[in-house]
């Protein structure tokens, strides 16, 4: 492994590494705008120049191996003067958009010009006025006057996707990003160029004017639920004086799981956890109309009702149908209290066709899986599958329809929509007790007795399995309704109702819990569980 | 002074039109037996070394040198490309050779790709020259027709394909790499060096690139040896050279010359010297790429190491000659206005500095220079040398520095005086 000298400080990297990644090793930042680690090395932008002892020219960084006895400087005169040079160029035809820019405040091309670049320019020549704000495609806007022409786009849409729709037209200062005739910039990653663009030359249609990134307060890392590859995410979230608000996920780094991409539907699907239709405050229906209820009341008023199924029929009169959309905490507690606490073994999270199979598929080779739910290997890890002679949900709703089944909870799954074919509704309708948690109103919560507002992904601690088996953390990113509880909350109080005790609710005490269990979570504690998850075989 | 021509011998033919049997006629196509019969192809690439044959398509680099970066155990195919891009302004040398003698560069071409094992070889001509391609597609016809390409050439049992292959119309796509990838049907741009493209080119696979004129010496060193060859001309700049000379000259056109001529020699002697009793002012010696020389040069031979030491460079051979009439500024603005036009724009500083050169000198040329410029265009050259994928970033440079290295004062008295003051003239 060669060893070589950068800004005075050693570092020995595997051969065949570029300069650019050894000095990201020492923390050393080597401006550059072409260059991204997930795409071909195109050498264009000139940015990343640095001095190499005994090379007559000043060298690429980021397509310049390293060589044993080398001896680099990133901060050299030379390396000063033709950065300062690049980005002279650079901005002679950029047009003085930063203050409705929206990549101001976390531009590259501001960043490196405030730290590396003229304070004025020497040029008086009029500007190349270019195309303004030209819609790509359904989330993508283009602004040719702000584009500097790294490339990245092209090279992404080439590289990942495949779907080529862009390319470089023309040549010289003429030179113009454009789509291929016919083509649109609407394949399912194509968000992912907002995030490589180093100016705002693309731009989301969705974020576009609305915040300024320093309004942006809070970055919370999580994970998307969109899917069962478990893509790193970073939630954007707006100033609580300004109306806190969710208004950006992008993608975070994870070579396991998602590289630095994630999917459109991942990224722009997050609007419905603002959506004034949600369901905020809990809600009881006996024989009259439904009616709000403060949530103590509602949980007395559904102890009350499992205390009179149980006692008449047993335990096995009660079923709960969980859900992939939940996260592992509230899916342990879910199992604990049904299957430890009342005793029943019905007990099921599998709505989904895929979800009988053994594993799901990748959609596209890239990064989407066919099971759309954040979280089915966790229920299976954590096995919210029927116990010994219990009913699967199909199972359940048969029984409820003969009358063997008198009490029903059903999490965040609108089991009308997941069972269209069978006499559903009439099925539902003969239960003593209905329970369901939804984010929204479902022809499901319709018909329940019970009904608690379910909090989303962003407003929740805790953890998802990916379909690989890695265990990643969600963090709260918005702060829930005033009105709204969080399941563990919720069960902890029906088992308190029913003289029980569901045992520590928050994450680190249900991962105490977990981990003395046998099953492919032992001996995982959650400070195990790091940024970037954390598979059990690895551990 | 009598100088024997080589590879224009033709010209000395009557009612000369280019076709085989006139090029059999005059000594043609014995080469190519005798390499092939008389040669391995290693042998060959010795010979090139030691003829000091050097590239006429700009850089005069050691043609059985780059032959010899050929890796002889790559599964891969080898390719041949010859360069007919020409479009170098001031160069006119390499389409004359196609037009008029197509069958020596054919016989160099099946020579040079026996030499490195190549058994598909492409002529990339310059878009606009059509008859020139026409040309080339009628001799290559002709010399399938008398097996002197296709299979089993000459009953050797090698084997060669050659296809001429039309530009769009792109100077960048006479730079190496910009070439390939525009015969691989891909954008023209010029690629990262290294690899270079005898150890990956054309298809990713080992490819030698070759001028016209270059590839056009190849029979003769055969025919007559590498000796005779090195003995043409200064030992570091063997062989004959085109000429290409343009501008204020009594007789322009192609001069076919040994290298240790000297620029007043080429000028005055063959070229006829500056018309209308007018001073020699400017001489371009090496394509619009050169930097400039002066009267003060005019004894400086035409070799590359000589132009170099004057501070100039050898490049395509095309000598501009300017006489007093001529505005540098001008020249300037006009030089300029080709790179910017011309540069493939990758690479920042040439796609925004060609621009920027160019508008300086086209305002400094209209009245409207102001007097810091002139120092901006002298750091602006040096920001876009060195520092690109490809020398075009330098070629765009080099000659405004020499302009205003040797013509300062002109820059200023049209800076002053707001004015140009050879209104009414043209350059060139
Ligand atoms: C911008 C640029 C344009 C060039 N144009 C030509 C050209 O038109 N014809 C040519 O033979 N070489 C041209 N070259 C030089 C080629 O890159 C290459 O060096 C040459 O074809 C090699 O052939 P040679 O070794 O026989 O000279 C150009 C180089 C540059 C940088
Ligand atoms: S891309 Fe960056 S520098 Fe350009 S206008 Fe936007 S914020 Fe300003
Ligand atoms: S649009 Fe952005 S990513 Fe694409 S080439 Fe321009 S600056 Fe680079
Ligand atoms: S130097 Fe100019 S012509 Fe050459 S690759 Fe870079 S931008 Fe293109
Ligand atoms: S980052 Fe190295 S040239 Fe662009």
């Amino acid at each position: 492994m060669p060893t070589l000298k950068i800004d005075g400080v050693e570092v020995t990297v595997p051969a065949q590494t570029t300069i650019i990644e050894a000095a990201e090793r020492l923390g050393i930042e080597i401006p550059r705008y072409c260059y991204h680690p997930g795409l071909s090395v195109v050498g264009q932008c000139r940015m990343c120049q640095v001095e190499v002892e005994r090379m007559p020219k000043l060298a690429i960084a980021c397509n310049t191996p390293v060589a044993d006895g080398m001896v680099v400087s990133t901060r050299s005169p030379k390396v000063e003067k033709a950065r300062r040079a690049v980005l002279e160029f650079y901005l002679l035809n950029h047009p003085l958009d930063c203050p409705i820019c929206d990549k101001g405040g976390e531009c590259p091309l501001q960043d490196y010009t405030l730290a590396y670049g003229p304070g004025e320019s020497r040029s008086v020549e009029e500007k190349i006025q270019r195309v303004k704000h030209k819609v790509l495609g359904p989330h993508i806007v283009f602004d040719a006057e702000r584009c500097i022409l790294c490339t990245r786009c092209v090279r992404f849409c080439h590289e990942i996707p495949k779907t080529g729709e862009l390319g470089v037209f023309s040549r010289g200062d003429q030179s113009e990003i454009n789509l291929f005739p016919g083509k649109v910039l609407d394949n399912a990653y194509s968000g992912n160029v907002i995030d490589l663009c180093p100016v705002g030359a693309l731009t989301s249609r969705q974020y576009r004017f609305q915040s300024r990134p320093w309004d942006l307060v809070r970055h919370t890392e999580s994970v998307c639920p969109l899917c069962s590859n478990g893509c790193n995410v970073v939630l954007d979230v707006r100033h609580r004086q300004r109306g806190e608000e969710l208004l950006r996920i992008r993608p975070r780094e994870n070579p396991a799981v998602n590289r630095w991409w994630m999917c459109d539907e991942g990224r722009f699907t997050f609007t419905y956890l603002h959506d004034p239709a949600r369901l905020r405050v809990p809600t009881w229906r006996e024989d009259g109309p439904r009616g709000e209820m403060a949530y103590d009341d509602l949980l007395l008023r559904v102890a009350r009702a499992i205390r009179r199924v149980v006692e008449a029929h047993g335990p096995e009169a009660v079923g709960c149908i969980a859900s992939s959309w939940q996260a592992n905490e509230e899916l342990f507690l879910v199992r604990r209290f049904f299957r430890e606490i009342l005793g029943t073994p019905h007990l099921d999270f599998r709505v989904r066709p895929v979800q009988f199979q053994p594993s799901d598929a990748s959609e596209d080779g890239i990064l989407r899986r066919t099971d759309k739910t954040a979280n089915s290997r966790g229920a299976r890890d954590l096995d919210l599958r029927p116990g010994p002679g219990g009913l699967d949900a199909a199972g359940m709703i048969t029984a409820a329809a003969e009358g063997r089944l008198k009490a029903l909870f059903v999490f965040e799954e609108d089991l009308v929509r997941a069972f269209p074919d069978g006499p559903l509704r009439e099925a539902l309708g003969r239960l003593d007790l209905l329970v369901a948690s939804s984010l929204f109103p479902t022809e499901t919560t319709a018909l329940a007795h019970a009904v608690l507002p379910a909090l989303g992904f962003a407003e929740k601690e805790g953890s998802f399995t990916n379909f690989q088996g890695r265990i990643q953390k969600i963090r709260r990113a918005l702060t829930p309704h005033v009105a709204s509880r969080s399941l563990p909350e919720a069960l902890r109080e029906l088992a308190l109702n029913l003289g029980r005790d569901l045992g520590g609710i928050e994450p680190e005490q249900v991962w105490a819990a977990i981990g003395e269990r046998p099953g492919p979570y032992q001996g995982i504690a959650w400070k195990d569980i790091g940024d970037l998850g954390l598979l059990p075989e690895e551990s | 002074m009598a100088f024997e021509k080589i590879l224009t011998r033709y010209q000395d033919v009557p009612n000369y039109t280019g076709t085989i049997d006139e090029y059999i006629a005059q000594g043609g196509y014995q080469a190519l037996p005798k390499a092939l019969r008389e040669f391995q192809p290693a042998d060959l690439v010795e010979t090139v070394k030691r003829s000091g044959l050097r590239g006429r398509g700009g850089a005069g680099f050691p043609c059985g040198v780059k032959w010899g970066f050929i890796p002889k155990d790559s599964p891969r195919p080898k390719y041949l490309v010859c360069n007919c891009d020409e479009s170098e302004p001031g160069t006119f040398k390499d389409r004359m050779l196609i037009e008029e003698e197509p069958h020596q560069l054919i016989e160099g071409i099946v020579i040079s790709s026996y030499a490195i094992g190549c058994h598909l070889a492409f002529i990339y001509c310059r878009g606009e020259f059509v008859s020139g391609a026409q040309v080339l597609e009628r001799a290559l016809r002709e010399a399938y027709g008398r097996g002197f390409l296709g299979r089993n050439i000459l009953g050797s049992g090698f084997e060669l394909d050659v296809h001429v292959h039309r530009g769009a119309g792109a100077y960048i796509c006479g730079e190496e790499t910009g070439l390939l990838e525009s015969l691989e049907g891909k954008r023209g741009q010029p690629r990262m060096k290294p690899p270079f493209p005898a150890i990956s080119g054309l298809y990713r696979s080992p490819t030698v690139v070759n001028n016209v004129e270059t590839l056009s010496n190849i029979p003769h060193i055969v025919l007559r040896g590498a000796e005779w060859y090195a003995s043409i001309g200064p030992p570091k700049s063997a062989g004959p050279r085109l000429f290409s000379v343009s501008g204020h000259v009594e007789r322009p056109g192609n001069y076919e010359l040994p290298m240790s001529i000297t620029l007043r020699e080429l000028i005055f002697d063959h070229a006829g010297g500056i018309p209308n009793g007018r001073r020699l002012k400017a001489v371009i010696p090496g394509g619009s790429s050169a930097p400039v020389l002066t009267e003060q040069h005019l004894d400086v031979g035409m070799d590359f190491e000589s132009l170099a030491a004057a501070g100039s460079m050898g490049g395509s051979g095309g000598v501009i000659v300017m006489d007093d009439t001529v505005c540098m500024v001008r020249v300037g603005e006009i030089v300029s206005r080709f790179y910017h036009h011309e540069s493939c724009g990758q690479c920042t500083q040439c796609r925004e500095g060609t621009a920027w050169l160019h508008k300086v000198l086209r305002r400094i040329e209209h009245g409207q220079g102001r007097k810091e410029d002139l120092d901006v265009l002298l750091d602006m050259c040096d920001n876009m040398k060195g520092k690109t994928i490809c020398v075009l970033s330098d070629a765009a440079a080099m000659p405004i520095e020499s302009y205003l290295a040797h013509f300062r004062e002109e820059f200023e008295i049209h800076i002053r005086e707001r004015t140009c003051p050879f209104e009414g003239r043209g350059a060139f």
